[in-house]
């Protein structure tokens, strides 16, 4: 449903994202309290915020994957590890910070490449458990490389990034440098299904076997997808990587893998809003809970700090129960319903 | 370079087998530039086996498919959409969660520019091809009606839009030839006249020649120019839609087998 009242002279304003004014002033507003946040917030709070931009960055490349091209990921967190680890690479090579995410994002894909081939030939469950085995080498590859490579067992310290003399490790400059590339996967995220290589996406994911027979080069697009969606997990891992200040192995685990998905499952996989509205959502559970957890740990309940890890993996469980339960098509899905229904109000949808 | 006689594409003494099963003996037919061209037949006959050589799916065991004059019988789907041979599918092969609009594009993928990083960043020259080929879409979307229709999503659709859809996805390869399979089948009356006037108007408007498999005899006589009548794998008979009619062999062995179609017919 589109706004009331817009009526487009061309199919270039036809395709905005911003149809109207208020969209355009709604978002510059949240724009202006993103960066003007540094002022208020604490430390912690800017480091809450960084790590949900670096999962942004990584989910959406995840909806670029599994969303949109159909093709199930399940080794984003050993993607952004190796963005991670390029990035910690890298920079003690002394490359500065602007060289640093693009290469990252880069090298990424091309490891993401190595992976997807087996995707022109499997789908659905193997493909599934060929991204597993991406996982599951990830840390045996690091750990089986000469230490002087990449620090195996260790793991290696990243230097922290400096741009214009300007140095970005502090909180607020880590909490700008998630939000401006966190802005950009966003960005780029809306700009995909707009795409000649997008709508490619999008056959290969509702009917691979048509979009073969209509002239659409099937494998090529397929390993594009995984390429596309292991660059964003590139640039989320050289981010974490400045914001951890040290990379180890353990840090890029088949769990926050799932988290990934299951982030963007409740949050939508069909629609650019999803891995936003996901993330957010999750995140915000998480920290609840967290903090519920904290608390009870602090009452002397005897509750020990397994037992809360556990509880906060069965609410995401539970999480992505009722979205796939109740709308399978995630958050966003119920966002785009109640604006229709805000736009066609007082008449009744449908 | 159209071959000797105005055959825009050329199957000769085709031979495909199935295990026991010979799908198709000796079968050599010529599709004429601007002609429909229907493939008919009882069940079983080999006429989508045919179809699907012609479109690549099948390679044939002997003989050789050509196209423009040139043998195209060892390329596959991908390759033959490139060079001009455009299909429809036999029921609903349409991308369901796209909009009719963006159905259409997907056709036009080949005379498009752009990898990930223009997608990724839509810089104006991308913009500006997705305005032109935005207005290409929008001919065809005027030319089969689905104005109504642009931005709704194909899944949401009637079957009989649906394969509106398919056929402007089709449409949007720019063919030189257009294959389509089974058409008409699970379509209301109302539906199979759109489809036959459009399938027309692509002859007449596009210059595109048509071939097609079909079961509706009614629908068959009325819009083709060439009929081939196909039993067990063999032609029968061929012609226009008058001789083929008056055929003895194809009275005896198809439309006088079946009660229903030599009611239709």
């Amino acid at each position: 449903m589109r706004p009331t009242g817009i009526w487009h002279a061309s199919y270039a304003t036809e395709a905005r994202v911003l149809e109207t004014v208020r969209s355009r002033l709604w978002l510059s507003l949240f724009g202006a309290v993103l960066l003007g946040l540094p002022l208020m917030a604490s430390p912690w709070m800017l480091g809450e915020l960084t790590n949900l931009f670096i999962t942004l960055i990584a989910v959406c490349g995840l909806y670029v994957t599994v969303g949109m091209a159909g093709q199930i990921n399940i080794a984003q967190s050993a993607f952004v590890g190796v963005g991670a680890f390029t990035a910690a690479k890298l920079s003690n090579m002394g490359a500065p910070v602007w060289a640093v995410i693009p290469a990252a994002a880069l090298i990424t894909g091309a490891v993401s490449v190595l992976f997807a081939l087996p995707a022109a030939r499997v789908k659905g469950f193997y493909l599934a458990l060929t991204t597993l085995a991406a996982q599951v080498m990830f840390p045996i590859v690091i750990l089986a490389l000469p230490m002087s490579w990449l620090g195996g067992l260790v793991g290696m310290p990243v230097m922290p990034p400096v741009l214009f003399g300007l140095n970005l490790g502090t909180p607020s400059g880590l909490y700008f440098l998630g939000l401006a590339f966190a802005a950009l996967a966003v960005w780029t995220t809306y700009n995909l299904p707009r795409s000649r290589i997008g709508r490619a996406f999008r056959t290969v994911h509702d009917n691979d076997s048509a979009a073969g027979v209509m002239g659409i080069p099937v494998t090529r697009i397929k390993i594009e997808a995984f390429f596309a969606g292991a660059l964003y997990a590139g640039v989320a891992g050289a981010i974490l990587a400045y914001m951890l200040q040290f990379v180890t192995v353990s840090s890029f685990t088949l769990f926050a893998s799932v988290w990934y998905l299951g982030m963007l499952i409740v949050g939508g996989l069909h629609s650019p809003l999803g891995p936003i509205l996901g993330v957010v959502f999750v995140t915000l559970v998480q920290e609840g809970l967290h903090t519920a957890g904290n608390a009870i740990l602090q009452s002397g309940s005897g509750l020990g700090g397994g037992a809360v890890f556990a509880a906060s993996s069965l609410v995401l469980g539970l999480c992505i129960l009722a979205a796939l339960i109740f709308e399978p098509r995630g958050l966003a899905h119920i966002w785009h319903q109640l604006m229709t229904a805000f736009r066609l109000w007082p008449f009744p949808r449908n | 370079m159209a071959a000797p006689g105005g055959a825009i594409m050329e199957a000769r003494a085709l031979g495909l087998r199935f295990g026991a099963v010979e799908a198709l003996k000796d079968v050599s037919i010529r599709i004429e530039a601007g002609s429909v061209h229907a493939l008919i037949g009882p069940n079983g006959a080999g006429k989508s086996s045919l179809l699907n050589c012609l479109s690549g799916f099948y390679h044939p065991w002997t003989g050789a498919v050509l196209f423009e004059g040139r043998d195209i019988s060892a390329t596959r789907p991908p390759e033959r959409a490139r060079l001009g041979i455009a299909r429809t599918f036999q029921g609903i092969q349409t991308y369901p969660s796209m909009t009719a609009r963006e159905n259409i594009l997907t056709g036009f993928h080949a005379q498009m520019k752009g990898g990930v990083f223009s997608g990724l960043f839509r810089p104006r020259s991308a913009i500006r091809q997705e305005e032109e080929f935005a207005t290409r879409a929008e001919e065809i979307i005027d030319f089969l009606e689905l104005e109504q229709d642009r931005h709704r999503t194909v899944g949401d659709m009637s079957y009989g839009l649906r394969k509106r859809v398919d056929l402007g996805r089709a449409l949007a390869l720019a063919p030189k030839i257009l294959v389509m399979d089974e058409p008409m089948a699970g379509m209301s009356p109302e539906e199979k006249g759109d489809l036959a006037r459009f399938i027309l108007d692509i002859r007449d408007h596009f210059g595109i020649p048509v071939v097609l498999v079909e079961h509706d005899m009614d629908v068959v006589m009325d819009i083709s120019d060439r009929v081939s009548v196909l039993e067990f794998g063999h032609v029968i008979a061929e012609g226009t839609p008058t001789e083929v009619r008056s055929d003895a062999r194809v009275i005896a062995a198809y439309l006088g087998g079946a009660p229903e179609a030599e009611a239709a017919a």
